[in-house]
């Protein structure tokens, strides 16, 4: 229903003043209100009821923003993180496996040292740093030469066993023949009976052994070591294990010998400085 | 459309307000989007709609301030009448009449604030003078930003003719 026309102020000054009045009295309610302890007046209850949405839509949603802005800034921080860690993760692997090789190395180096000491004759160590094993000639190049002592006709071991002898000389580098290599040909005994004979390479990965009577006894896994009969190589150097020893054509067994040494893997060697058999002596006839 | 524009404008103050309060607690010291919106309206020259513009949006300032319930709806009226007044005798169009209106206003408004809370609380408002000052400078200038922007986006005048008769 409508309002009558005069209930409605006709001027706006009119209307402005009793809305101030109303004001006023509304204002002195509440400051007398705060005195007795209700701080808030119905009307102004009321109010804030009505727009009490908003500031609570606000507050959700600064405090929402506030959790992803947050969780963005923890994911970056966690994305930092993690790439620092990987590359601590590589950094540390990559050292491990440094500190692995270096003990590897160093546990090598103490047997062969060890080894080295066993022998009365000067040694020099050396690293192959050439290595021909696929061809029927085997041999390895030595990143030392005569400089350092390296005769031809030198032997050349390692911890596992004989490797063979320097057929060619440089300043800094010394070849060396294999003792699988077809020419190589190598005084040797059977550990268990003492039997001697002749170790000739097959030029493929194994060595025959020549010169063993058929009636000795020589058997599969019997140890194979250098004579010293040969004027090159010292006494009791392990060459390898007979692998088969059968009967021969003629009066002497055929033997195959596998060598002590794994030449796809010779990393350092000991070249032994032997004492030569001066050539007049070798020549000497009686 | 106007009631319909000027919710929406109180929308907006109540939400600046609950933003400032709760990210920056003493930005209201300085700032009063309530006038910018009461200013808005009164602008328009309709004397009668800008007193109850200005009381609502005075009360509803006053809900969510500390202050003594009616005092900023006391206060905005006082505004809300005198920029009505002038605007329904005086065409004042563009962004510095804008300008203008809101000062006046804003000192109105601190001055009215000023003068009841020393009546009715007997109480000395501190550092009125300097805060009168920033208050109206950047109330000022940011209702001038919202005032362009309006018209520049909205492409309309903010204030269509509304005024009434004199003897309305």
């Amino acid at each position: 229903m409508a309002a009558p026309a005069d209930v409605i102020p006709r001027r706006p000054t009119l209307l402005f003043i009793v809305v101030l009045a109303l004001l006023f009295f509304l204002m002195s309610l509440s400051s007398r209100t705060r005195y007795i302890g209700e701080t808030r007046t119905m009307f102004e209850r009321s109010v804030m009821i009505l727009f009490a949405p908003i500031p609570k839509t606000v507050n959700w949603a600064g405090q929402s923003m506030s959790d992803v802005y947050h969780g963005y800034l923890d994911m970056r921080r966690s994305v930092g993180e993690n790439l620092q860690l990987h590359r601590q993760i590589d950094e540390l692997t990559t050292e491990n496996l440094r500190l692995r090789q270096s003990e590897g190395d160093l546990r090598r180096l103490r047997s062969l040292l060890g080894y080295s000491e066993e022998f009365t004759m000067p040694t020099t160590m050396a690293e192959p740093v050439m290595l021909d094993i696929s061809g029927r000639f085997k041999s390895i190049i030595l990143d030392r030469g005569s400089n350092t002592g390296i005769e031809v006709n030198d032997a050349v071991v390692n911890a596992s066993g004989l490797i063979g002898r320097v057929v060619l000389t440089t300043k800094d580098m010394a070849k060396v023949q294999l003792i699988t290599d077809g020419n190589s040909s190598v005084g040797v005994l059977i550990d268990r009976t003492r039997r001697q004979g002749v170790l000739r390479g097959d030029g493929a990965a194994g060595a025959q052994l020549y010169d063993i009577p058929s009636l000795s006894d020589v058997k599969p896994g019997d140890v194979v070591m250098t004579a010293g009969i040969d004027g090159i190589y010292p006494k009791g150097i392990p060459v390898g294990v007979v692998t088969k020893a059968e009967k021969g054509q003629d009066l002497f067994k055929t033997i195959v010998v596998r060598p002590s040494i794994d030449f796809g893997s010779i990393e350092e060697v000991i070249v032994l400085h032997t004492r030569k058999i001066p050539n007049d002596v070798v020549r000497y006839t009686p | 459309m106007r009631w319909l524009r000027f919710a929406v404008g109180l929308l907006i103050a109540l939400t600046l307000h609950s933003l400032l309060d709760s990210f920056f607690p003493n930005a209201l010291a300085f700032f009063n989007p309530y006038v910018i919106l009461v200013v808005y309206y009164s602008m328009g020259g309709n004397v009668f709609g800008a007193i109850i513009a200005g009381v609502i949006a005075g009360l509803v300032q006053d809900a969510y301030s500390g202050a003594m319930f009616g005092l900023h709806a006391f206060a905005l009226t006082v505004c809300a009448y005198a920029v009505a007044s002038i605007n329904s005798r005086l065409v004042l169009r563009g962004t510095l009449a804008f300008g203008a209106c809101l000062v006046g206003a804003v000192i109105v408004n601190e001055l009215v604030i000023y003068i009841l809370v020393n009546i009715l609380l007997k109480q000395k408002v501190e550092m009125f003078e300097q805060g009168m000052i920033v208050k109206t400078v950047f109330t000022c200038l940011f209702g001038m930003i919202v005032y362009l922007l309006l018209t520049l986006f909205l492409r309309e005048e903010p204030i269509d003719a509304t005024r009434r008769p004199a003897g309305w």
